[in-house]
């Protein structure tokens, strides 16, 4: 059982981090990023072609988080332009739309370069036991970096300029914007960010199992479910969410099923919605 | 969230098209039901030798049918469906269960097969009403039903094959004949459409008119928007669930990838986009212009995917009502040219 909550919690940062990336992007941009997941898929790509040219593995990591930061700033800077002079539900309907049109093109332009593609990080070494069980230094590394990266983010949004900038421009554009702080240019730092989390995530998750070319579709639906439980546009409820939802999938998985498990978490999203539409942590909406 | 304050607010830039009143007189409004019933009779005269092309033109038919069924979710009620595959797919999996296991009639089966599907997309525009959902948190919590569904499928193996699907062993034998399973999805073709029709020129037409263009406004005149979304996902899951289960019986195979979410709902919102949301011949015009466009692109393999992207975007970036409403006002103008000219004395 102890084994099952920490797999589960190794899973559950990742979900957290993904999460993260998906809900910041709808607090700031009214967007839900539906190629988001390509987001990850492509830096996992590059890694590992990068990896295959024989470039050492942070700097094969570094080039493909650029690569999905940089596919996430050209995405916000051109196509979703339109998206954002519209207001409500329509944006969220164009947003959505035209997103779901790039992750077609991200996603076909992958398969049809490199049809079998797959990330895979071996990482060598013995096992450690934790708390009496024996967890492969793949995951360790996997949680350490999640839980770094959580920790940064944390500290970034409580105690950099920069970090409340984003903070309040999420709680209210205007006001934000009448304290000096431009929306368009955060908006596009966010995109930044949320694609290199989608990276990073990608790259942690290589580590305990392969990422193939074809994953992007399920990253974009957990990312959506993990926003939502947490409460679109919070990042600690993204976090929450992501490590509850972690465990329950890891433990559901153990004692009912895979498949049962993937019914588990997508009611989870759906019974949110239904009953707390904002979320765990998330404001009134 | 609010928009950037000085950015101009664009009520006629949404990709939600603004429906026009259907036309009064009987012949006027129900010609062009039956011109696309003539017409598209025509295809099997001129593809009837290769069966290879009939076989694509029913199935081009049969998403036309899907088109049909979203057009009055969401292109007359706002309400985004994501799981007109998953509902299909109910109707097609349960028809085929039903006169395979429970060996009921196919007729029974159909009708069974039909009533559930209806009812669970009743159900989830009752939830998504009664919670007052919108449009985003519609689109999510359908699109987790779709994937719950297909998982469900995967999952119960002994019920629905798993991966590999049901082979429909007691399918109707004259619908092994593609010319005959065409002619009977083109018959509910010209139904759905009549149904749509006549619901445009009713009460019910002029609330879900009223509740799109603007649901406040609506709601204050007196129109009880929630019974009138849930009738659209009641009359729409109907025909969703009752295209399925006669599709599942015509194919004599089933899969969980003929009804997946990737194959069917993206595919339908795109050629509904194209054709014009909430307008009568969109759903055709977009079923036409996609099986076309599918034969042109067959030997593209995963390019088509990316044109297929590209496809979306330039649609909702540039058309944003469909060809169909663009065209109309297209004629529309010139009608008005030609009246002030005759008016005018030169």
């Amino acid at each position: 059982m102890t084994a099952v909550v920490l797999d589960g919690i190794v899973l559950g940062l990742q979900f957290g981090l993904l999460g993260v990336g998906m809900t910041l992007v709808y607090g700031l941009g009214g967007v839900l990023n539906l190629a988001y997941g390509q987001a990850a898929v492509l830096a996992a790509m590059v890694v590992a072609i990068t990896l295959g040219d024989g470039a050492p593995a942070l700097v094969a990591t570094a080039a493909g988080l650029l690569a999905a930061a940089a596919g996430g700033v050209v995405i916000d800077r051109t196509l979703l332009r339109p998206v954002y002079r519209l207001r409500g539900e329509h944006r969220v309907l164009l947003g959505l739309l035209l997103t779901l049109g790039v992750a077609f093109v991200v996603d076909g332009l992958l398969l049809w370069r490199y049809p079998t593609g797959a990330l895979r990080l071996a990482i060598g070494g013995e096992a450690v036991p934790i708390l009496g069980v024996r967890m492969r230094v793949g995951s360790l590394w996997a949680s350490g970096i999640s839980l770094a990266v959580g920790a940064v983010l944390w500290l970034f949004f409580r105690a950099t300029t920069l970090g409340r900038a984003v903070r309040s421009a999420i709680q209210d554009e205007v006001g934000a914007r009448l304290i000096g702080i431009n929306p368009a240019a955060v908006r596009t730092f966010i995109f930044a960010l949320s694609g290199a989390l989608a990276g990073l995530v990608a790259v942690t998750r290589s580590m305990t199992s392969p990422v193939s070319v074809t994953a992007g579709f399920d990253f974009t639906i957990l990312a959506l479910i993990v926003a939502v439980v947490g409460g679109l546009g919070s990042v600690a409820g993204a976090f929450l969410a992501g490590v509850l939802l972690g465990i329950i999938s890891t433990v559901s998985a153990f004692y009912i099923g895979q498949y049962i498990t993937t019914i588990v978490l997508l009611a989870a999203a759906a019974l949110t919605i239904v009953m707390r539409p904002r979320g765990l942590l998330g404001r009134q909406v | 969230m609010t928009a950037e304050p000085d950015a101009p607010v664009d009520a006629d830039a949404a990709p939600l098209g603004v429906s026009a009143r259907p036309p009064r007189s009987l012949a006027r409004a129900y010609w062009p039901v039956a011109a696309t019933g003539a017409l598209l009779a025509l295809v099997p005269l001129w593809l009837g030798e290769e069966r290879l092309m009939m076989r694509l033109a029913v199935d081009a038919l049969v998403f036309g049918l899907y088109a049909v069924g979203f057009n009055v979710i969401f292109g007359s009620t706002n309400q985004l469906f994501l799981c007109v595959g998953a509902l299909a797919g109910l109707g097609g999996y349960a028809a085929v269960i039903l006169t395979e296991e429970a060996a009921l009639p196919m007729a029974a089966g159909l009708v069974l097969a039909t009533a559930l599907a209806t009812a669970v997309g009743g159900l989830l525009s009752w939830v998504a009403v009664r919670r007052s959902l919108g449009v985003i948190f519609t689109g999510i919590v359908t699109l987790t039903f779709s994937l719950s569904f297909a998982n469900l499928l995967l999952g119960q193996r002994e019920l629905t094959g798993g991966e590999t699907g049901l082979v429909v062993s007691a399918g109707a034998g004259f619908l092994e004949d593609r010319i005959a399973a065409y002619y009977l999805f083109l018959g509910m073709l010209v139904v759905f459409l009549a149904v749509f029709r006549a619901l445009q020129r009713s009460h019910v037409g002029w609330a879900f008119r009223a509740l799109r263009d603007n649901e406040l406004a609506a709601e204050l005149a007196g129109v009880d928007v929630a019974r009138y979304r849930v009738y659209a996902g009641l009359i729409g899951s109907a025909m969703l669930g009752i295209t399925g289960a006669v599709y599942a019986h015509s194919n004599e195979f089933i899969s969980p990838s003929t009804f997946a979410f990737g194959h069917v709902d993206v595919r339908v919102l795109v050629m509904l986009a194209f054709g014009g949301l909430g307008t009568l011949l969109g759903p055709v015009v977009g079923t036409v212009v996609f099986a076309v466009l599918d034969e042109i692109l067959v030997d593209t393999g995963q390019l088509r995917t990316v044109l297929y992207g590209l496809l979306i975007i330039v649609l909702f970036l540039g058309f944003k009502r469909g060809v169909v409403p663009a065209v109309t006002d297209f004629l529309h103008l010139l009608a008005r040219r030609a009246r002030s000219r005759v008016g005018r004395p030169s």
